[in-house]
């Protein structure tokens, strides 16, 4: 501070006026488009050839290496036959590996549950070829399953995704939808000599159950529907 | 269906609404007509009887209209020379230079959503921002803008001046009790507290002036300062008018005393919960009072509307119209015309670009800005309210450009510095100039 | 309706209390907690004495630097105390770090100090690199110097407009941004990207330095020196700024070695302490440069110093263009990189102090665990101790002064 009180504020106030004459720094954006440096690397758009075709050849090692799993893909393979996706596991429920489900929140059994263990997934591919690959018949697919590991391996999904062409999302969702159908092997109750495994029609007898109770709460029982069946 | 029926059938829309809206209007002009024959003379004689009611009436109502244009002005000029101090373009797209910004300001703010907060005390909340509105535009009512070009010269203007501003604080104080919300209640009464504590020595520091014009009407001591510059009361009143200064700029709620809305400290103080037009009217008054708070100091220590110098060389207007005779009617007819065509040949022979119509264009508009100079140059020799005005609010933006750059320029102070400023420092100086005054005035006049 | 006023709700709303509004139940006009309080000193602090209120601070409010939330006790303008409410930016972002591999990580600890992203990657770079045992190129430890310190003047250019923003004033911190915005450029034309930069790579950076990055340096430093001079004309010498900064929120030399601060804050106090020189790293043992300290320990010593800091940057920076070895500016490595089991520790000085990180190797392509040192959260802690006593526009230019970013605070 100056010896004569208020001259600070007097030679501050004379700095402001004179930058009030002075040139401007302000980008006039959408006049005058910003200057983007060769490097820049915010760019969210796919590049085009010489010959105008897309680039990009879905080979999603972008998706994989995004360690913050914002890129979400999808894509033909060369057959034009499969639709393949890679999408945030958060948003579309696919689970591809247990750092993406401690993330979405899930449990992870850290000692059960092996990463990319090797499976026989022979038994699936036989399941499969049963079904006509037909992914309308998902659920006869996963019970079968089911029956034949006691379970239903990460494996075997993405082997059913994979031979059906339906999205891991709605393999998943399906098999997260039925009681019967389970994630992990079932644990040996004591006393029991083997685990009781819940069958297909049991499951889905169990699925009807709620909905038969739900539906006698809701309009009374003894309302006309055919004889016990939920369509 | 009848033939009148057919025809309405007939008519386009806008023949209907001229149908109905002509006769409609004949026979209201005619109403009116009758009206004004029969009553028109008591009117008259009414209005004529009660001449300062009428000019009451007609100055309030102008003052209320020209609070918001005003407004409107000094805030394009905050958001402009503020940005220009930043070194940014500010306003530029609203408009030339972004001028109209502030009208497009003001009518977001008509359009916003409009709500009380709940546990809020609806009457005092809805009441305080037209109290803080109304004070205002009431001290501007004194506020001599020209010759014969005031509200109300009452003979206790200053006064009255200091207890409207001293209103203010009422409606801050309503709007921060009723907002019920703890920053506006700091808001409120940090509000409560400056403008108490600065309005002594504000008052104080015009008492010298006062002393030496020998009256308090606003207009009697901008009569006083008439002559040049030097008789301006600044000269004799120096300290009074840095003192003046200061606390003006503490009960206007301007940075470096803007605490009441310290959007750092206590987000927007008083107006935290306010929106849509009821913020609007906090924000007006805040501008309207920058503008008054220019004004008076332009009034009391700058002289008013009196020019800084007297016109050396005196201009009469010896021009009758009625001389001319028929030759103003050959003038006005012929004269606009042919002004045109020879503005505009210039432009027409110089650039083969041009052509004849856009050089009439260009004529056009020449005439018209040589017209409408004409015209005010002649209104600026001939009446003395236009140059007093012209002065006036030419000293007046000064200040508001002052209060403006200050703002752009200065940090805050803390509410401590403020109340010690105010208590130990402008008071004693503000006691010690009127000492000083009063024994100069009682030697001198011995 | 009936009228109601702030002082109408007891202290202690209970949910059976009939004037007490569902809104008021669920905390929206209280800050007082909906559980009972947990410990004495909670217990002490939401008990109200006569003539005191809680004031509600963030987290949206203008100069809280981010989503802090701080609940005063006021006792009218006066600062009574207060408690500091942390978390709403809360990311996880050592977790998330553990379970990325190591090049992946890197990414996650830009965003912690948005404002000086290059230093929050450089500490975990150094202890990867630490952990991996590799020898960074000289060229690539000279474009590590030279960016860092262009960041370090941004992030302190932007403090300067901050702590004056606080304060009230309006226009320094639109020509800090003038600074920053230019060092923020070229960096962008250097990294890529604007904010959060993600250079530093294990073993060196991505990308030498190019014509674009070195032609807006060249233009900046030209200039630099002048504007930044002329720029502190408008703070330095201002007698309200200096009488509302001077003096306040004093903090001794011992009380800042307890708090554990780093930094400028530190130098503030009288400490030379800098890692630059105290345990040095990468390049700069070989630059010369000084260590402003200052002895007041206030708020406007804490914003002088960086004042000070800024020009020895420009030193720093004029002296690495000067001696810009050639060569790569990346180590060989592979792309997958899988570390010996192992610790490794490392602190750098950033413009706030000592940023550290402690990564654990077990041998995976992933951390086992990394711990993040963050000055923010450090200097966060200090204003509990500095702002009782002081008024409400002090609890601003305080916390305003000890420069916390609630990135880094709340990681």
């Amino acid at each position: 501070m100056s010896l004569i009180p208020g001259l600070g504020i007097v030679r501050g106030m004379a700095l402001t006026l004179r930058r009030f004459f002075q040139p401007k720094v302000t980008h006039l954006y959408p006049e005058v488009p910003a200057e983007i440096s060769p490097k820049f690397r915010g760019r969210l758009q796919l590049l085009y050839d010489e010959h105008g075709t897309l680039k990009c050849e879905t080979c999603f090692q972008c998706a994989q290496a995004c360690p913050i799993e914002c890129i979400d893909m999808g894509g033909v393979d060369t057959k034009g036959r499969f639709a393949v996706h890679w999408g945030a596991s958060e948003t579309y429920g696919e689970r591809r590996e247990e750092s993406a489900l401690r993330r979405a929140g899930r449990t992870v059994p850290d000692v059960a549950y092996e990463h990319w263990s090797p499976i026989d997934l022979s038994a699936v591919d036989a399941i499969l070829h049963e079904a006509d690959h037909d992914p309308r018949r998902l659920l006869e697919i996963l019970g079968a399953t089911q029956a034949a590991y006691g379970y239903l391996p990460v494996a075997a999904l993405k082997r059913i995704s994979f031979g059906t062409g339906a999205w891991y999302a709605m393999v998943y969702g399906t098999a997260t939808y039925y009681h019967h159908l389970r994630f992990e092997p079932p644990a040996r109750l004591a006393g029991a000599d083997e685990p009781v495994a819940p069958t297909v029609e049991s499951g889905r007898e169990r699925v009807e159950a709620d909905y038969l109770a739900a539906l006698d709460q809701a309009i009374g029982p003894g309302s006309k529907r055919p004889a016990g069946r939920v369509n | 269906m009848t033939v009148v029926g057919r025809t309405w059938e007939r008519l386009t829309i806008p023949g209907k609404i001229l149908a109905v809206v002509i006769p409609l209007g004949a026979v209201l002009t005619a109403g009116l007509a009758i009206l004004i024959a029969v009553i028109g003379g008591a009117v008259v004689q009414f209005l004529v009887d009660n001449l300062p009611l009428v000019r009451f009436v007609v100055a309030a109502t102008i003052v209320l209209l020209m609070t918001v244009p005003s407004a409107f002005l000094i805030i394009y000029m905050e958001m402009k020379v503020i940005a220009l101090m930043n070194l940014r373009y500010g306003p530029d797209r609203v408009g030339p230079f972004g001028s109209a910004l502030s009208v497009v300001h003001g009518l977001k703010v008509l359009m916003k959503e409009d709500f009380t907060p709940t546990g809020a005390d609806v009457p005092v909340f809805t009441l305080a921002p037209v109290v803080v509105y109304m004070s205002s535009v009431m001290s501007l009512l004194v506020l001599p803008f020209a010759p014969g070009l005031f509200g109300q010269d009452f003979n206790i203007g200053l006064l009255y001046f200091f207890a409207m501003g001293g209103l203010t604080v009422v409606g801050l104080l309503m709007a921060g009790w009723s907002s019920f919300n703890k920053y506006s209640l700091l808001g409120g009464l940090r509000s409560a507290a400056q403008v108490i504590s600065y309005e002594i020595p504000l008052t104080l520091s015009v008492v010298g002036v006062i002393l030496l014009a020998g009256t308090m009407s606003l207009n009697q001591i901008v009569l006083g300062q008439a002559g040049n510059l030097f008789d301006w009361y600044i000269w004799r009143q120096p300290l009074a008018f840095v003192v003046f200064f200061i606390a003006v700029t503490a009960e206007a709620n301007r940075t470096p005393f803007d605490l009441t809305e310290a959007d750092s400290e206590i987000v927007a103080g008083f107006a935290t919960e306010y929106s849509g037009m009821r913020f609007g009217f906090f924000f007006f008054a805040e501008y309207v009072n920058v503008f008054i708070a220019s004004g008076l100091t332009v009034a009391v220590f700058l002289g008013g509307w009196n020019a800084p110098f007297n016109w050396p060389w005196p201009v009469a207007v010896g021009l009758d119209p009625g001389s001319l005779g028929i030759g103003l009617l050959l003038l006005l007819t012929l004269g606009p015309p042919l002004a045109i065509v020879v503005l505009g040949l210039p432009f027409y022979l110089l650039n083969s670009r041009i052509r004849f119509w856009q050089a009439l264009i260009i004529g056009f508009g020449l005439f018209n800005v040589i017209a409408v100079a004409a015209v005010l140059g002649l209104a600026f020799l001939s009446f003395d309210w236009v140059v007093g005005l012209l002065w006036f609010m030419g000293k007046t933006y000064v200040f508001v450009f002052t209060f403006v750059w200050m703002r752009g320029t200065l940090p805050r102070v803390r509410i401590d510095q403020l109340m010690g400023f105010a208590w130990k420092w402008l008071l004693p100086a503000a006691l010690l100039n009127l000492f000083v005054t009063a024994f100069a005035i009682l030697v001198l006049n011995r | 309706m009936t009228t109601r006023t702030p002082f109408d709700i007891p202290a202690h709303a209970s949910t059976d209390d009939p004037r007490v509004t569902l809104d008021e139940q669920l905390g929206v006009f209280e800050p007082i907690p909906p559980y009972p309080p947990r410990t004495e000193r909670e217990a002490e602090f939401y008990t109200l004495r006569d003539g005191e209120m809680f004031l509600n601070m963030g987290p949206q409010h203008p100069s809280t630097h981010g989503v802090l939330r701080v609940v005063l006790k006021i006792d009218g303008e006066k600062v009574v105390d207060l408690d500091p409410v942390l978390g709403y930016l809360h990311r996880g972002v050592e977790k998330l770090c553990e379970n990325a591999d190591y090049h992946q990580a890197i990414c996650y600890t830009d965003p912690l100090e948005y404002i000086s992203s290059l230093f929050c990657e450089w500490s975990p770079v150094m202890a990867f690199e630490k952990l991996l045992d590799v020898q960074v190129p000289r060229r690539a430890e000279y474009i590590r110097v030279l960016s860092g310190e262009l960041n370090r003047i941004a992030s302190h250019a932007l403090f300067i407009g901050w702590f004056a923003l606080d304060l009230g004033g309006l226009t320094p911190i639109l020509w800090s941004f003038i600074e920053r915005d230019e060092i923020v450029e070229m960096l962008a034309a250097l990294t890529g990207q604007r904010m959060l930069f993600n250079y530093f790579r294990i073993g060196g950076v991505n990308g030498d330095l190019n014509h674009e990055f070195m032609s807006r340096l060249g233009t900046w430093m030209s200039k630099a020196t002048h504007q930044i001079n002329s720029n502190q004309a408008l703070l330095n010498e201002n007698e309200i700024f200096v009488r509302r900064a001077r003096g306040l929120g004093v903090i001794d030399t011992a009380t800042a070695l307890q708090m554990c601060m780093t930094g400028p804050n530190l130098r503030a106090t009288g400490v030379p302490f800098d890692i630059r020189r105290a345990h040095p790293y990468s390049i700069y043992p070989e630059l010369d440069f000084d260590i402003p300290s200052r002895t007041e320990g206030d708020c406007l010593a804490r914003y002088l110093l960086r004042m000070d800091e800024v020009k020895q940057s420009l030193r720093i920076i004029d002296q690495c263009l000067h001696r810009m070895p050639d060569g790569p500016v990346m180590a060989k490595l592979p792309r997958l990189i899988r570390p010996r089991p192992g610790r490794a520790y490392a602190a750098i000085e950033g413009p706030r102090g000592q940023y550290a990180t402690y990564a654990i190797s077990d041998g995976t392509d992933q951390p086992y665990r990394m711990r993040i040192h963050d000055p923010s959260f450090i200097h966060l802690q200090s204003v509990g101790l500095l702002t009782p006593g002081n008024l409400i526009a002090d609890t601003m230019a305080i916390m305003a002064s000890l420069d916390p970013i609630m990135g880094g605070v709340d990681k």
